[in-house]
């Protein structure tokens, strides 16, 4: 019976500790320990939330800034993966791109915002763009590591039995890459989120970012912190809910963790 | 290949703006840019900027980094801190850090405490998985061997743990400060008057694109800088690691 005791034991802290925090911040609060200005009660921030859900402001603004991250993450998928395949099997186009790509890559994708704006119409195309810059460049990077990490000795074995071109690559390249592939959409879907909240918060009236940075300007502090909330489990859900999937579709592919 | 490429586009450019192929307003040729950079450094200006983002981003690197390795290595090693600790780490991880910005604001008011710290808690993150990973990722041979040859408490922590852990702490340093990077300019891109960041956003405003891609281009020197010249150390300190960190 030890053993259980243990573990229920480890669970009460990891629950408790937030539940412990919250009390104490909401007891703080009211006592006037924290500026209720600046750190309102978690209760107040529950009821702002369940408001801002009920007149449905809520729901358009994630709807919108979800749509934004769909979009950028299509576009980034499918250019990063084709683009990293044709990197990892080409060595010369890797040659020549490596070097492109190693200079913009480190550029925050917030700049690119102006570059883009420039490029295509303005308004929700350069927005959903924009967002796509980071993730593409890496879904591209990580892709072609995947090819590149293949064993020359599977290759080699798959070449003598008489693997070449599409079967050779359907078969043995692309299943190899799988693993990096996936850890690269991952990542590119974080990222995604996290610059489509800056680029709202920069150039749109509407979506998350937008609204946090709105809350922020005419002092709603409670509904800034609401949807703070909403971002974050916005971000939980798309981290650790692709991790699940992945778990669940492709069962054989391990998540090379990314450190 | 690796020069030629670049140079290829660069030439392109120039052709194409200059005979106006690409609007020249919006695409000004790399050599006019160039050469803003050029006055921009002889004037001062595009220096005095990039040292005021530089400087934000050493003390954001300096407020993170100790507190960050420390939480990490104690959550590798203490059970009941991991488990205190975690659903905090988890939580706040994969948000945006950049929506951490408007909170700072109120609380500190608009000014530098806000913006460096803005930078410094997106390197602090990062920082703290990646320590943590560094212990709990530790061949545990390594450990039993330790304790056999009778390393105890603060022995087994400096010869064992630590030197096991430093190649990932080190990663996690080097993706912090990156990450710091990306967070200050969007900070100076939305919020600051000042710093690099600040300059692409002013000049976009007013549309002196020329300006507009000397300041981008020296974001980007600096991002590139970073990352290799940290990749290059790490692989000259940290010699019997193996390529850990080439994402």
């Amino acid at each position: 019976m030890r053993a259980p005791d243990g573990r229920l034991a480890e669970h009460w802290i990891t629950v408790g500790s937030p539940i412990l925090l919250l009390a104490a911040w909401e007891l703080a609060s009211a006592t006037g320990l924290l500026r209720e200005a600046f750190f309102p009660r978690p209760s107040t921030i529950v009821m702002h939330l369940r408001q801002l859900a009920a007149d449905g402001t809520l729901w358009g603004h994630t709807a919108i800034t979800l749509v934004r991250i769909g979009w950028a993450f299509a576009l980034a998928a499918v250019l990063g993966v084709g683009v990293g395949l044709a990197m990892g099997l080409w060595r010369r186009l890797r040659d020549g791109l490596d070097p492109v790509f190693a200079v913009i890559y480190p550029i925050p994708s917030i700049l690119f915002l102006p570059l883009v704006s420039f490029l295509v119409p303005p308004g929700e195309i350069a927005l959903v763009v924009t967002t796509a810059v980071t993730s593409f460049f890496l879904i591209a990077f990580t892709t072609t590591h995947g090819v590149h990490q293949i064993d020359h000795l599977v290759v080699e074995a798959a070449f003598h039995y008489g693997a070449r071109g599409w079967r050779l690559f359907a078969t043995v390249l692309l299943p190899g890459a799988l693993p990096f592939i996936f850890t690269g959409l991952r990542l590119g879907l974080g990222f995604a989120l996290i610059v489509v909240v800056a680029v709202e918060i920069v150039a749109a009236s509407r979506g998350l970012g937008a609204l946090l940075w709105l809350s922020w300007q005419i002092l709603k502090v409670e509904d800034m912190y609401a949807t703070f909330f909403v971002i974050a489990i916005l971000g939980a859900g798309l981290s650790y809910g692709l991790a699940a999937l992945r778990a669940r579709l492709l069962p054989w592919v391990q998540d090379v963790a990314a450190p | 290949m690796a020069v030629a490429v670049p140079a290829l586009l660069l030439a392109l450019w120039e052709i194409c703006s200059r005979h106006a192929i690409v609007s020249p307003r919006y695409f000004p040729p790399p050599t006019t840019v160039g050469w803003v950079l050029v006055d921009g450094f002889a004037a001062g200006d595009l220096g005095t900027q990039a040292l005021v983002t530089l400087t934000r981003l050493g003390f954001a690197f300096a407020i993170a980094a100790g507190p960050g390795v420390l939480l990490g290595l104690l959550m590798g090693m203490a059970r009941p801190v991991r488990d205190a600790v975690e659903p905090y780490i988890a939580f706040i991880f994969p948000v945006p850090k950049i929506t951490l910005l408007p909170f700072l604001l109120i609380i500190l008011g608009v000014g530098e405490p806000a913006f460096v710290l803005t930078g410094a808690t997106s390197a602090f993150f990062q920082i703290v998985i990646s320590t943590l990973g560094g212990v709990e990722t530790m061949d545990p041979r390594l450990l039993e061997v330790g304790r056999n040859y009778g390393a105890r408490g603060a022995r087994l922590f400096w010869k064992v743990i630590l030197p096991a852990a430093l190649p990932m702490i080190f990663t996690g340093l080097r993706l912090g400060l990156g990450l710091a990077l990306v967070a200050l300019v969007a900070v100076e891109f939305i919020a600051a008057k000042s710093g690099l960041g600040h300059l692409v956003y002013r000049h976009w405003q007013m549309l002196s694109t020329p300006e507009m891609y000397a300041a981008f281009a020296l974001v980007g020197a600096l991002g590139l800088l970073l990352t290799r010249g940290l990749r290059a150390v790490q692989a000259r300190v940290l010699t019997w690691q193996e390529e850990i960190g080439r994402l």
